[in-house]
This record gives C-alpha cells, sequence and structure tokens, in this order.
C-alpha cells in the first residue's frame, strides 16, 4: 500500500468508525477486506514462512509450511543441521524428541486437539459460521497503547487431560486499520496453566496482494518472517512421520 | 487528492498538533512498561468466599478480601487471578448451577467487616468461565453478601445486599431479577442500617427461602453488630412474601445469623445466633418452624462479625463446620464440635469436594488450605499471593529489600531481587500479629517493627539477632497514650538514630527508641465521643482497632529537620517549623475537604521544604470521595490535585525525586499517575490489578516504584525513569529514546531456585541493557528493525523492537551473535554461547521504513568488580581466539560434509566410482568422526565427545567467565588447537590425493565437482 493511499484510508476509516458502531461481522469483513479480499485469502492453498526464531538468547532459523488442508511442518536449523523438527500430515502429528533428536508421535490427545485446529488457517475468522466458531464483540480496549476492537472468538471445545475445555481466543483489531495486532490465548497445561499468552503481531507486509505479519512475538520468543511463498508446491514427505528412523 | 493539497492539509494538522497539549492517558502513555508482581505468597491472604463447580471436583474459585477471584483447575494444586481489573474485595462467587463451565457471577465487597476492609462496586457476570466480565449493576451497594439461583431457572437470581458498612444506605435486601439481570425488585427491606448477610435456597424447592438480616455499623472508633433489624426470614412463594422464623430464638435484639440448609436433607437448618443471651448453635428439623439450642461452645459464637459461615456436608446433614478463630467440626448434628486442624487463624469459608467430603478447601486469614482427611491435617496453597501490605518501605542495599506489614499476618522483609527468582524463602520476618509499618534503619543493620496498636514496637539488630522492645509509654501525671491500630513511625533523613513515634502526641527518640521524648502536645481532637473503649455492639469486641483520635502520619522534610509535618486520623493537618516547639494546625485552610476526614498521609518535597502533599480518605464516614492536596506554601494555602481521571478515595502519594510533576498516587483501586503535576491522571494498568494501594515508596538508586498492595502483595514497576522524561517536546516526536544510565555488565552471580511448579516465585527484574523509547504510534505496518552496532556502525546484534504507542523497554543482554558451529550428530550446548561485548559505547539504531532513529547505550563493567584492565583484555583475546577456533572447525566439517555428500551423489548414480568414490567418503568420514560426534544423543546415550565437543565446551567456559583464562585453560586450548590444525593438515592431505583424484573422474564424466562456499560467506549464510 502506498503511502497516500493509506492515509486516505486511514482517514476515511477514522470517520467512518466515529459514526458507527462496529459488529464483529464488519469488523472481521474489514480486517479480509484491507489485507488482500476474503476471495483471495478464501483462494490460498498454502504458505512457506522463512523466518528467524529468537528464544532464551538464542537465533534459530526456521521454515513452517502450513497448508489449507491442516498439514504442517517447522523445519529448522540448528548447529548447522537442517531438520524437519516437528509436522502433521492430517492425521499424526509429530515431533522431534530433545534428547535424542529422534521423531516421536505426540500424545493422541495433541493430535486430536491439532486435528480440531486444522480450519483455523490462514484465519479463524475465515468463513467462521461455516467453521462452527462464534465471534462477539467484547467492546473497545487500549491494547499496545492503540485503541482496538477486542473480538472473541469461541472454536471447538479442546481436550485437556480426559476433559472437554472451552478453546477461547480474543483478538484485538487496531479501530485504525482493522488488522489484529494482539492475540490472547490462555495456556491450559503445565505450571503456567490458566495464565494468558499475548502474542504481538506487526510489519504487516503485502505479499501477492494479501497482507501478512511479519513479525510475531511473545514474552518467551519472536518470529521475524523474511519471506512468505505462497501456495508452495512440497513433497508429501515433508509432512509425513519419518517411520523406522 | 492534489498532492500540494495534501501537503498543505498535513501542514495544517501539525500545526494544530503544536498548538494542542499532547495529553496521552493510561495504555497510550506508558505503552508496555510493566509492572512485577513479587508477592510474597508465603502468608496468602484473607480468603472470604469458595465455591466448586457442581460437576467438576478441578474446578475451585476463591473469591479473596483484596486479590480479586482466583480460579483453580486443578483440583486446588494452584489458581490463577481472573478478575484483575475490577474491585478486588469480594462478597461472593457463584455459579449458575445450570452453566457453571461458563456462568460465574460475582457480589464484590468483603462481607467479613473488620476494621480494615475494602469497598465493592457491584455485581459481575462471566459468560466464559472467568475470561470476560460485564457489571450488571449495585454499583452502590458496597458489598454483596450473596447469590442465589434457580437450579431449574437460570434467569431468576436471587441477590442480598449486605450494604454500606460506614452509613446509611437504601440499597440493602434481597433483590430478585426473573430476567437473568436485566432488571431486579427488591423484594425485601427493613432499614438503612440492615442488611442481608445470608440467602439460603431449598435445593429441593426453589420457591422456599431462607434470608437473614443484620444490623450493622462501623465508625472510625467504633463497631455495632446487632439491633432490633437483625432477624431470620422465610419465604415459600419464591420471595413474595417474607415471615420471622424465630421459634426457640432468644428474644431481644439479635446481631449476625450463620444458616445453613442441610443439602442431603432441607428439612435440617442450622443458624448460630449473636445475642446477649442464650446465644449459640440452634437447630431446626422442620425446615424453620421450630429451633432448639444445642451448643454455646466459644468457638461457635466468637465474633460472629468474622466467621458467620457454616457448611453442611453435601452428604450427611449431620456433619457441619462452623468458620471461627479455629474452625470447628461436628460430626453429631451439632451437637459437640472439636477444632479443625493446624492451619492459619481465623476461618470465613470451607467447601467440600463434591464427590469425597473428606477433602475440603479452607479460606482462612492467611490463604486457601486443602484437607485430605476430613479436616484433620492442612496443606496451604502456595501461589496465591493476596498478602495484605499496610505499609511498605524499602532499603538502599543492592538489590534492595522491601519492609512490611501485613493483615494478620506479621511483618516481614525481603528482596527485590533474588538469583532464581523471588522464592518464599527469601522472606523474613520481622514481627508478629498483625503487621504495619516496618522501617529500615538508614545506616544500621537495624530494623523497626511494630505490632497493632503499638502494643509492641520491635527495635531488632539483625547482626546480632536481638530484639528489643522499644514503645513509647506514657508517664506519670500525663494522659495514657493512644496509638492508632496502624500506628505511625518515621525515620530521619538527617540524623540516623532519630526516631520518631505519633500516639496523640508526637514522639522522637535521638538512640533508636531506647529513650523519647514528647515533642508536641495532644495533636488530635481528642474528641471524647470518639473514644469508644466499648465497641462491638452484642458481642464485645475489643481488639483496640477502634483506637481513634490518634496521629496517624509522620513526615519530617528532607530538606529542613525542623520541619515536620503530622496528620491525625481526625482530620488534623499539623506542622512545626521549629522541631516541636509550636505546632500549626493548617486544616482549616483546605478548602472542599470535609471536617474530621481522616489524613492517611502526608509527603513532604523533596524538591521544596514549604511543599508538602496531603492525602484524605473518608471512607469510615461513608464519604468515597478522593482527596489530594498541595501546599507551597507551608500549609498557608492548599490546592486540591483531584481530577475525574481518578477511581477510588486514595491513600498514599508519592513525589518523585527528579521531576516535581511526577506524582504516583495509590487509590482503593489502583495506582495514578500523573506528569503534569495533577492536571492529568492516568491509572496504571499493565500487569497491575485494581488492587487497593495502601503504600508507595520510590527506591532512589533504581527508580523502581514500589507498591504495598492490600491484597495483591508487593508490586514494583522497574525504573520508572522514562516516566521523567515525557515532555511536550519529546511526546511530539515520532520516535524518543530516554536518556539512560549507563548500563553494567553484572558480575556477581550464584545459584537460586528450587521451588516447586506450585510454589509462587516473583520475577526478578531484567539485569540487561534497558532500551527505552516512545512511539507517537503504534507500528503495525512495514518494517520495523532494532540493531545494536558498535561506535563505528558495525551490526553486533539485532533485536525484536517493540512496536507500542508510549513507552517500550527492550533489554540487551550485552552479548553479540554466537558462533557458526559445526554440524554433528547431536548438539552441543556450548556452541549456543555468545560472546559478551567490551565495555564501551554503542548505539541502538531503530529503523523504521526508511526513516532510522539512534541512540547511544554506554556499557560499564561491574564496579564491584576485581578484575584488572588487562586481564580483561586477555579475556577478550583468547575468548576471540576461541570463538573464530569454533567457526574454522565449523567451516572444516563444512568442507568435509560437502565432499562426502558429493561423492554419495555420484555413486548412487554411478557405480563404477565406487572404488574412487569410497575413498573419499572413507577418508573424510574417518577425519570427521575425530571433529565432532556422528552418534548418540543429548542426554546418557552421549557419544565419547569429539574436538566439536571439547572445543565448545572450553570455548562456553571462557566466554562466560570475567577473568583472565588460567594456564591450564590456556593449555588445554593448545592441545585442541593442535588437533584442529592437524584436522585441518589431514583434511588438505586427502583433498590433494582422494578428493583430487575422484575430481579428475569426475571431470572426465564431465560431472562439476563438489561445490563450497568461501570461509567468508559460509559464515555470513
Amino acid at each position: 500500500m502506498n503511502t497516500l493511499k493509506s492515509i486516505l484510508v486511514a482517514l476515511v476509516l477514522a470517520i467512518t468508525t466515529s459514526f458507527y458502531g462496529q459488529t464483529a461481522d464488519e469488523i472481521i469483513n474489514n480486517y479480509f477486506e484491507n489485507t488482500g479480499g476474503k476471495a483471495n485469502w478464501e483462494k490460498l492453498d498454502g504458505v512457506t514462512m522463512k523466518g528467524v526464531m529468537k528464544m532464551q538468547g538464542m537465533e534459530i532459523p526456521f521454515e513452517q509450511v502450513m497448508m489449507k488442508d491442516g498439514r504442517q511442518a517447522t523445519t529448522i536449523e540448528l548447529q548447522g543441521n537442517k531438520m524437519v523438527w516437528g509436522a502433521f500430515d492430517g492425521e499424526t502429528y509429530w515431533s522431534r524428541n530433545q534428547m535424542t533428536m529422534e521423531p516421536e508421535k505426540t500424545d493422541s490427545e495433541t493430535t486430536e486437539n491439532m486435528k480440531k485446529q486444522v480450519k483455523d488457517w490462514p484465519s479463524p475468522f475465515l468463513n467462521y459460521k461455516e467453521k462452527g466458531y462464534t465471534v462477539e464483540l467484547i467492546g473497545k480496549e487500549t491494547m499496545d497503547g492503540t485503541e482496538t476492537f477486542k473480538v472473541k472468538i469461541t472454536k471447538d471445545p479442546l481436550l485437556i487431560n480426559g476433559q472437554s475445555q472451552p478453546n477461547i481466543s480474543h483478538y484485538y483489531f487496531d479501530t485504525e486499520n482493522f488488522v489484529p495486532i494482539i492475540i490472547e490465548e490462555t495456556i491450559n497445561e503445565g505450571p503456567m496453566k490458566g495464565k494468558t499468552i499475548k502474542l504481538s503481531i506487526s510489519d504487516y507486509q503485502e505479499v501477492e496482494g494479501l497482507y501478512f505479519p511479519f513479525s510475531q512475538s511473545s514474552e518467551f520468543q519472536s518470529m521475524n518472517f523474511k519471506e512468505f511463498d505462497l501456495n508452495p508446491e512440497l513433497e508429501k514427505t515433508l509432512f509425513a512421520f519419518p517411520e523406522g528412523k | 487528492m492534489n498532492k500540494n493539497l495534501l501537503l498543505i492539509f498535513a501542514a495544517l494538522l501539525c500545526l494544530q498538533v503544536q498548538a494542542q497539549e499532547i495529553v496521552l492517558k493510561g495504555k497510550e502513555l506508558f505503552g508496555t512498561l510493566e509492572a512485577r508482581q513479587i508477592g510474597p505468597a508465603l502468608m496468602s491472604g484473607r480468603i472470604i468466599d469458595l465455591e466448586n463447580h457442581p460437576t467438576n471436583d478441578r474446578i475451585i474459585y476463591a473469591g479473596t478480601a483484596g486479590g480479586g477471584v482466583w480460579k483453580s483447575t486443578s483440583g486446588g494444586a494452584s489458581f490463577t487471578s481472573i478478575f484483575d481489573d475490577h474491585a478486588q474485595s469480594i462478597g461472593v462467587v457463584k455459579l449458575d448451577p445450570n452453566d457453571p463451565d461458563n456462568t460465574i457471577w460475582v457480589g464484590t465487597g468483603e462481607i467479613w467487616t473488620r476494621n480494615s476492609v475494602s469497598i465493592g462496586d457491584g455485581l459481575y457476570k462471566s459468560s466464559d468461565g472467568g475470561a470476560n466480565w460485564k457489571k450488571v449493576g449495585f454499583e452502590n451497594s458496597e458489598r454483596i453478601s450473596s447469590i442465589v439461583i434457580n437450579p431449574k431457572n437460570s434467569k431468576e437470581i436471587y441477590v442480598g445486599v449486605l450494604g454500606a458498612l460506614w452509613s446509611d444506605s437504601e440499597e440493602r435486601g434481597v433483590y430478585k431479577t426473573i430476567d437473568g439481570g436485566a432488571t431486579w425488585e427488591k423484594i425485601l427491606y427493613v432499614n438503612q442500617r440492615t442488611g442481608i448477610s445470608d440467602i439460603l435456597m431449598d435445593p429441593k424447592d426453589p420457591n422456599t427461602l431462607y434470608a437473614s438480616m443484620w444490623e450493622f455499623r462501623r465508625t472510625a472508633w467504633g463497631f455495632n453488630s446487632g439491633g432490633p433489624g437483625s432477624a431470620l426470614y422465610k419465604s415459600t412463594d419464591a420471595g413474595k412474601t417474607w415471615k420471622k422464623i424465630h421459634n426457640g430464638f432468644p428474644e431481644g435484639d439479635l446481631g449476625r445469623f450463620a444458616i445453613a440448609v442441610a443439602p442431603s436433607n432441607p428439612n435440617i437448618l442450622y443458624a448460630v445466633i449473636e445475642s446477649k443471651e442464650d446465644k449459640g448453635l440452634y437447630r431446626s428439623e422442620d425446615a424453620g418452624n421450630n429451633w432448639k439450642l444445642l451448643n454455646g461452645d466459644f468457638g461457635l459464637v466468637v465474633r460472629p462479625f468474622y466467621f458467620s459461615r457454616i457448611v453442611v456436608d453435601p452428604k450427611n446433614p449431620d456433619i457441619l463446620i462452623k468458620g471461627g478463630l479455629y474452625g470447628s467440626i461436628s460430626r453429631d448434628g451439632g451437637k459437640t464440635f472439636k477444632s479443625m486442624g493446624d492451619m492459619h487463624a481465623d476461618i470465613h469459608d470451607v467447601v467440600f469436594d463434591i464427590n469425597n467430603s473428606d477433602r475440603m478447601y479452607v479460606g482462612t486469614d492467611g490463604g486457601v488450605y486443602r484437607t485430605w482427611d476430613g479436616g484433620s491435617t492442612l496443606d496451604i496453597v502456595d501461589n496465591l499471593p493476596l498478602s495484605q501490605f499496610y505499609h511498605i518501605s524499602v532499603d538502599n542495599e543492592e538489590p534492595y529489600n522491601i519492609y512490611g506489614g501485613l493483615q494478620d499476618n506479621g511483618s516481614w522483609w525481603g528482596p527485590s531481587s533474588s538469583t532464581g527468582g523471588i522464592e518464599a524463602r527469601d522472606w523474613n520476618r520481622i514481627g508478629y500479629g498483625d503487621g504495619f509499618r516496618v522501617l529500615k534503619h538508614p545506616t544500621k543493620n537495624i530494623i523497626y517493627s511494630e505490632m497493632q496498636g503499638a502494643q509492641n514496637v520491635w527495635r531488632y539488630d539483625v547482626d546480632k539477632n536481638y530484639t528489643k522492645n522499644i514503645q513509647p509509654l506514657s508517664i506519670k501525671g500525663e494522659a495514657d497514650l493512644r496509638f492508632n491500630w496502624n500506628a505511625p513511625m518515621a525515620i530521619s533523613d538527617h540524623q540516623p538514630d532519630r526516631f520518631y513515634m505519633g500516639s496523640q502526641f508526637l514522639h522522637v527518640s535521638e538512640d533508636m527508641g531506647t529513650n523519647w521524648k514528647k515533642i508536641s502536645p495532644d495533636l488530635t481532637t481528642n474528641d471524647p465521643t470518639k473514644q469508644d473503649k466499648e465497641s462491638g455492639g452484642i458481642s464485645v469486641d475489643k481488639s483496640g482497632a477502634e483506637t481513634h483520635t490518634t496521629i496517624f502520619t509522620i513526615a519530617e522534610s528532607p530538606i529542613d529537620q525542623k520541619v515536620i509535618w503530622v496528620g491525625t486520623d481526625d482530620g488534623n493537618v499539623q506542622i512545626t517549623k521549629d522541631g516541636g516547639q509550636t505546632w500549626t494546625n493548617t486544616i482549616e485552610n483546605i478548602k472542599g475537604l470535609p471536617k474530621n476526614t481522616w489524613v492517611y498521609h502526608i509527603e513532604a518535597s523533596a524538591h521544596n521544604k514549604g511543599t508538602a502533599y496531603a492525602v484524605f480518605d473518608g471512607h469510615t464516614t461513608g464519604d468515597m470521595n478522593t482527596y489530594v492536596y498541595k501546599t507551597s506554601d507551608f500549609g498557608a494555602t492548599w490546592k486540591s490535585l483531584v481530577t475525574d481521571d481518578i477511581i477510588g478515595f486514595a491513600r498514599n502519594i508519592q513525589e518523585d525525586y527528579v521531576n516535581e510533576d511526577l506524582l504516583y498516587l495509590g487509590t482503593e483501586f489502583g495506582l495514578f499517575i500523573t506528569i503534569d503535576g495533577g492536571k492529568n491522571w492516568s491509572r496504571f494498568t499493565n500487569n497491575m490489578p485494581a488492587a487497593a494501594v495502601h503504600f508507595i515508596d520510590l527506591q532512589k538508586k533504581t527508580n523502581d516504584l514500589v507498591l504495598g498492595t492490600h491484597g495483591r502483595g508487593i508490586i514494583i514497576i522497574d525504573d520508572i525513569s522514562p516516566l521523567r522524561q515525557l515532555s511536550q517536546e519529546n511526546l511530539a516526536k515520532d520516535v524518543h529514546f530516554f536518556k539512560a544510565e549507563p548500563s553494567i555488565i553484572k558480575e556477581k552471580s550464584g545459584f537460586g531456585g528450587g521451588s516447586t511448579e506450585l510454589q509462587f516465585v516473583g520475577d526478578n527484574p531484567s539485569t540487561n541493557t534497558k532500551i527505552a523509547y516512545y512511539l507517537k504510534k503504534r507500528h503495525t505496518f512495514g518494517k520495523m528493525t532494532l540493531s545494536i552496532q558498535d561506535a563505528n556502525g558495525k551490526e553486533i546484534i539485532d533485536l525484536t523492537p517493540g512496536k507500542s504507542k508510549g513507552i517500550n523497554i527492550i533489554t540487551w543482554n550485552h552479548r553479540k551473535k554466537g558462533p557458526k558451529v559445526a554440524a554433528g550428530k547431536t548438539f552441543t550446548y556450548g556452541g549456543f554461547t555468545a560472546p559478551r561485548v567490551a565495555a564501551g559505547t554503542y548505539k541502538a539504531v531503530l529503523s523504521k521504513g526508511k526513516k532510522k532513529f539512534e541512540h547511544t547505550i554506554v556499557v560499564k563493567n561491574d564496579p564491584d568488580s576485581q578484575i584488572t584492565k588487562e586481564e580483561r583484555v586477555n579475556h577478550a583475546k583468547i575468548t576471540q581466539e576461541l570463538f573464530d577456533d569454533m567457526e574454522k572447525l565449523a567451516y572444516l566439517v563444512y568442507q568435509i560434509n560437502q565432499n562426502v555428500k558429493k561423492a554419495q551423489d555420484v555413486l548412487e548414480k554411478d557405480p563404477s566410482s565406487q572404488k574412487i568414490a569410497n575413498a573419499v567418503i572413507k577418508e573424510l568420514n574417518t577425519l570427521k568422526e575425530t571433529l565432532v560426534v556422528t552418534s548418540g544423543d543429548n542426554y546418557v546415550a552421549e557419544a565419547e565427545p569429539q574436538l566439536r565437543e571439547k572445543l565448545s565446551k572450553l570455548y562456553s567456559k571462557v566466554a562466560n567467565q570475567f577473568e583472565k583464562p588460567s594456564a591450564s585453560t590456556i593449555e588445554n586450548k593448545e592441545v585442541l588447537e593442535k588437533r584442529l590444525n592437524d584436522g585441518e593438515i589431514l583434511f588438505q592431505k586427502i583433498k590433494d590425493k582422494q578428493v583430487n583424484k575422484f575430481n579428475k573422474y569426475l571431470e572426465k564424466k564431465e560431472i562439476a565437482p563438489a561445490k563450497a562456499l568461501s570461509f567468508e560467506d559460509f559464515i555470513k549464510k
């Protein structure tokens, strides 16, 4: 988006928002409209995201593939070794054991929860009604110093340690341009259970007509993307559990 | 739009911006500047109401006195706060029995009405298990005691309002909604003095209700429980009509009731009655028609205002527990009781596990306890940081310590930072009973502390582990001393041994409390009508908590020791300018302040000796307004600093030591900050709950703002110095880097940790360099980077920048990028080590679109360090050499791998290459096996370490230390470097022989040889 256009859009939006109260659906529609158009998001089959992950003082180059059918794979480079660290082929979800560096299947509950999240990509809001999700505009809230719309999305419940638990996320859409700048989710397990993790999203840039956030960070790690390849052609083996290894 | 027009338009906008003052509120201003909650949780705090899920035994809620609502999804193993943004004083938590996973109702305002209780501000509802909350009304209720929901109809709800503690109120009684809370009807009301202490619904018949009424009132100097309004009512028509059910109860005025219906048999009811005659536990077996007195034990009748809760086992109508000093349990239907097992005293509520009545959860003045054996042995929940500080102070140690006293939990001190986090064991006790003010001697290792009403004032010599009781006593021919429950003490900035205490007189000691001198007349109103000695009402309650007409705050001017301010709980602001010889009461000079309003705090300015701030609190008369005043002329005139931005009555103010316009105000609902001398205030909410802030201190060395909250422990905002620099000029900039003190590479380190995952551990402050900047607008579109560069502009590392509007704080750990590491089968931990930079001047360069913004960072070595400059130079040199060795090895292994891979690829397609390719593979792999591990794992199946493992271990050891590497380190380095060198030579030999042969073969076959990047390109990759 060139500067002139973005100023105009911002001005128009500022006027619009001051006159009309927003509904959650309007916010979501504006979001898709401002980031490339809903039709284009629907057409997207997958993406490979290349970047660097920073955590605990380490910088780890990675490539993450996310496909419309739910398949995903994360390849990392650690001390000269490039390897698929974990993947999901639609059925089997696996990742490498840190000690042996060998692939291991995740527990069945986690895999089932993963299957439920297949439809979240590229955005849980895209045709959310068809997915059986509900959204609710909670209200306006200042996040990152900026006025936002707080929108709650309730997805399919997750199974955590044998019990079904509600699966709620909060997205904070900047009231000026309708892109999410913060996502909040609750940690379901471990010592941090019940705490909220806040993901800060920024550096939106255009890639073939769609806007992607090139930076996502939380208090634990940050991911900075260098490249988004849309609709990549990939080997099936990338996702599959490496049997016999 | 024409481009020129646009420019004009933009210019106009700029003009307007310049003309207008920039006022940013709340998060717009504070951005991502965050508070740090350090607890402690070891003594926890008062619990008001417990609620468990009717079908899921993992879920339990705790409503607390000053710390909001906490939820456990682990069967009480641990809890998480779910109500941070709202009033933290809770009366009742109730789950909708028809939708217990999602619908939670919270009535705010504590119902165990001790002197120190806070206030609520209405009824709240969550429809998503506590993720979001909406206020549903009852804003002026102050205290909601009960919420009852028809188990067959979620829209039919009864709310019991206990109401205002310190004043008349019509917002009391039983309210009913039949539309889920949209509209409410008051269906039972007695008078302005009498509220609802409990509503019960018959578990089998939602039309049958019981409601207990309680007449009560507190003043600053007394408490009354009981009167003609107190009574027990029953309705059998869903609240349309009510009748008193007192058949068998004592005659005359009654006080507070505790009531319960046995869930397994609704005809059995229990009531504990506060009465002059025949007080005790009554039982009815005919649904309240007739009552019989069973037991008047101390455990049942003690302090009804504090303990009126009975809970009956859900499965057995004869097992019941009464809250009390220790909690009493009966297993014979209330005939006899024994005390519950050992736990913190003052039991307010109990819930039985839904499946196993041997398991219970108990709410006390000191947190939630769990029992697995029917209440015999109890275990505290270790992660509820609900500590209720009355007062805090800090010392000047490094790291500094925090001192403070707590409601019913003594006095404590602990560090602001500790290796592994601030753990329970880092806290030290410094007094018993209720704790209040705790002060550290400015120069000696001596701590002053006290308990309620100055019954004891301790001077503790830390080094000698020796305690002396030093409270001022009344002397012959003079009046008895009146000390406030929370008696004031103060130390002098001018004379380290000077110690002040206030009764109705100001007492001063020049020898740390050994000898005392009175330096004032009675500075209070000495109003005998406010000196009630028989407080309590029907049950006498003489704890000393109601002693009034006392001094409450003392402030010696940090500029002139002769200037001393004194504030009293009955509304006098007294000043002496001659060290106590003459006193002037300036209260008449304060406009707009109701007479006799409690002077909660006076802050003598550090900038000007005539300047002071006074904070008044009228809540004990029912006046919930905020009163903050400033004088610049020794109290001759006072100006109010209150704006509509402030929520809640105030208790404390702290002036900034550097910027006079920067003030920090603690109110009943949180922290408020002004950067313009009180013209505008902003609520600070970043990791700061809406907790009552009772006291604020500002640490002078670190510029940390330390808050003593009454319900959420100690909360710290580390280094508030950016707030001092929020001038109009800086706020107008797109990006402004805040000036900072040089950052120190700390050399001290030790061992900590060891708390279990269920124990609360407070976060430490960051010891890294802080890069703080202000953004006028949040960065959302386009690229933004933050690069750390050396003085010549060479990048050392890039950091992830903060993008928030307002203040952003990024930390840098003084490290460069780590080395490129040789690829092996596993990874080597040492290879993750990045070397530190040397002390010096660096730049942070923030790039936003095409614009760049620079900031200078000065990094210094630890001033406590014994390491010489020469040693540091040597250390840096050896570290760099080892770093280079690591990368050389990485490159060597890379070249080997490239050649091996090529040979393998060729071999796969061309069997005739077998001999010549295998020679390459074999020779190179044999070499590689000596350079890096090629088998095993990262744990106990680890392979024998090879050169990479040994080298990275040595490199990491050297890079992480500060001192010059030892002779043995150097020797070890030489051994490894020789191996590296030998490896390189051998590689060259193989290259010249086997690889060369193989390449010639490839040439013949017209196949390109193995490609390898140059060393420089490989490192950059």
